[in-house]
């Protein structure tokens, strides 16, 4: 199993540790509730460098790029970040990720850590005429996810360079084979950043915010403040068999983009599935737990499931057959053989304070 | 690691049991709730159930997990502890003071097989 580089610090903090994407990674260090609870009126961090990055760089980076994701890169601006889904030509999704835009010529790619081999042969298999070369960079990045209100003030006391730029925007020197990149970018739906640099210059970093008291916060805490804010992950609200409609991802498919890898698939795919935000008022829905309707019949099945640290409520994303229910039915989840009552939530469960 | 009681049997699960006469009163160990971190659901079973031993009773969730509770002992459920019920996080401020459920043994000779405190502090030092 793999380490990241900050490893050593996860244990001096007493983290627990498991195996996550093929690395040891700590799923908490001493209590869920307080690290998502930082996250959310303060600061919290993550070790988050077993995430893949991927350099594309050429003439052509940008409009390959574009290419291979539904969402929109040409027209995204210089130092701008989009996520998207990366799909297959009959639209199901390879994965999904983050793009930043360095230049037109350097476009970085963050992948999912337990996606990155299958992710790496797919946009190799891609690259056709473009002029672009692909790098695998991921052993020389660290990856530290800052997220929470107090995230900029802190990181600009550590870095007077950084500036106020916005949400899903860089900053980069750009300087040397490994440069560090600031990211207003996160999965905790909260104000911070995502920050990628070699890996001395990132346990510096980490060291850093720990002296100013910025909780560090396991994988744990990191999996509910992202269904709070009803965040999809791959391998549960995405997998491979699904198209973006399907996971509840339209707003990433621009099929007005002249052409991108999976549009013809994409332009008549009908999904149907409905992604449903489920909160109760009794019982903690877990992944794999059936929905039902009010004459026990299955309409789908929860994708992701917790207890809500700031609603203290069980809440739960699910993945449910269109035809199977209507806006007024009574919903159950089935949790060990129990029906209890699921209301359906619009939007997300927690509002982020993302700008 | 917290004082282990010493009048009480334990289980590798981290379970305390209290045996008066036939009775055995269960709940699980400081240890247990330390690991499971924030208690947030607790869900135990009707007076009348019956259970053998290694049958899964109930479960406690922490925030995001969930674990089952296994029984030591065969026998049948006299009362279950409401309160634990409704206030699961009284698991986590006091272990060792809020049982689970009271059982009425049917083979009270399955008490031998249970550890002693200090068996059970010993497992804990070599499996923590």
């Amino acid at each position: 199993m793999k380490r990241t580089s900050l490893y050593d610090s996860h244990l001096d903090l007493g983290a627990k540790m498991v195996e996550f994407g093929g690395f040891e990674m700590p799923i908490q260090y001493s209590n869920l509730k307080q690290e998502a609870l930082a996250v959310r009126n303060s600061a919290g961090m993550f070790d988050v460098s077993h995430m893949g990055e991927f350099f594309i760089k050429g003439k052509d980076a940008a409009k390959f790029v574009d290419h291979l994701i539904t969402n929109d890169f040409l027209n995204a601006g210089q130092l701008k970040a989009v996520y998207s889904p990366l799909c297959r030509e009959d639209g199901t999704v390879v994965d999904d990720l983050i793009a930043y835009k360095i230049t037109d010529e350097f476009v970085m790619l963050c992948v999912n850590a337990a996606n990155l081999d299958k992710d790496w042969d797919w946009i190799q298999s891609k690259i056709g005429d473009f002029e672009v070369q692909l790098s695998n960079e991921s052993d020389n990045y660290s990856l530290i996810a800052l997220q929470g209100p107090k995230s900029f003030e802190i990181l600009k006391e550590i870095d007077p360079e950084l500036n106020d730029i916005p949400y899903y925007s860089l900053q980069t020197n750009n300087e040397g084979s490994t440069p560090l990149i600031y990211a207003r970018t996160g999965y905790t739906g909260e104000d911070g950043f995502e920050i990628f640099g070699p890996h001395t210059q990132i346990m510096n970093l980490w060291a850093k915010l720990l002296a100013k008291d910025v909780t560090p916060c396991g994988l744990g805490a990191r999996d509910v403040l992202r269904l709070e804010v009803c965040y999809p992950l791959y391998g549960q609200e995405i997998t491979d068999e699904l198209t973006p409609f399907d996971a509840g991802l339209k707003w990433t498919v621009k099929l007005q983009k002249p052409s991108f890898v999976g549009k013809s698939s994409l332009e008549n795919a009908k999904s149907s599935f409905s992604n449903l935000k489920l909160v109760l008022d009794k019982g903690i829905p877990r992944i794999g737990y059936k929905v039902e309707d009010s004459n026990g019949q299955i309409i789908g099945e929860v994708t992701s499931g917790s207890m809500s640290v700031v609603l203290g409520k069980g809440v739960a994303m699910a993945r449910v057959n269109k035809e199977k229910y209507t806006s007024d039915s009574e919903l159950f989840i089935d949790i060990r053989g129990k029906k209890f009552k699921a209301n359906r939530h619009k939007g997300p469960f927690v509002k982020g304070g993302h700008k | 690691m917290s004082t282990i009681p010493e009048n009480l049997y334990y289980t590798e699960e981290h379970e305390w049991i209290s045996v008066e006469g036939d009775v055995a009163t269960i709940g699980i160990t400081d240890f247990a709730q330390s690991s499971l971190g924030d208690i947030v659901f607790v869900e135990l079973p009707d007076s009348e159930t019956e259970f053998e031993d290694g049958d899964s009773f109930g479960v406690v969730e922490s925030i995001k997990s969930v674990s089952d509770l296994y029984t030591p002992l065969s026998g049948t459920v006299l009362e279950k502890n409401e309160e634990v019920e409704d206030s699961p996080e009284k698991l986590n401020e006091n272990a060792f003071g809020s049982w689970l459920v009271k059982l009425k043994m049917s083979d009270s000779s399955q008490v031998e097989k249970l550890l002693s405190a200090e068996k059970y502090k010993a497992f804990c030092e070599t499996n923590s």
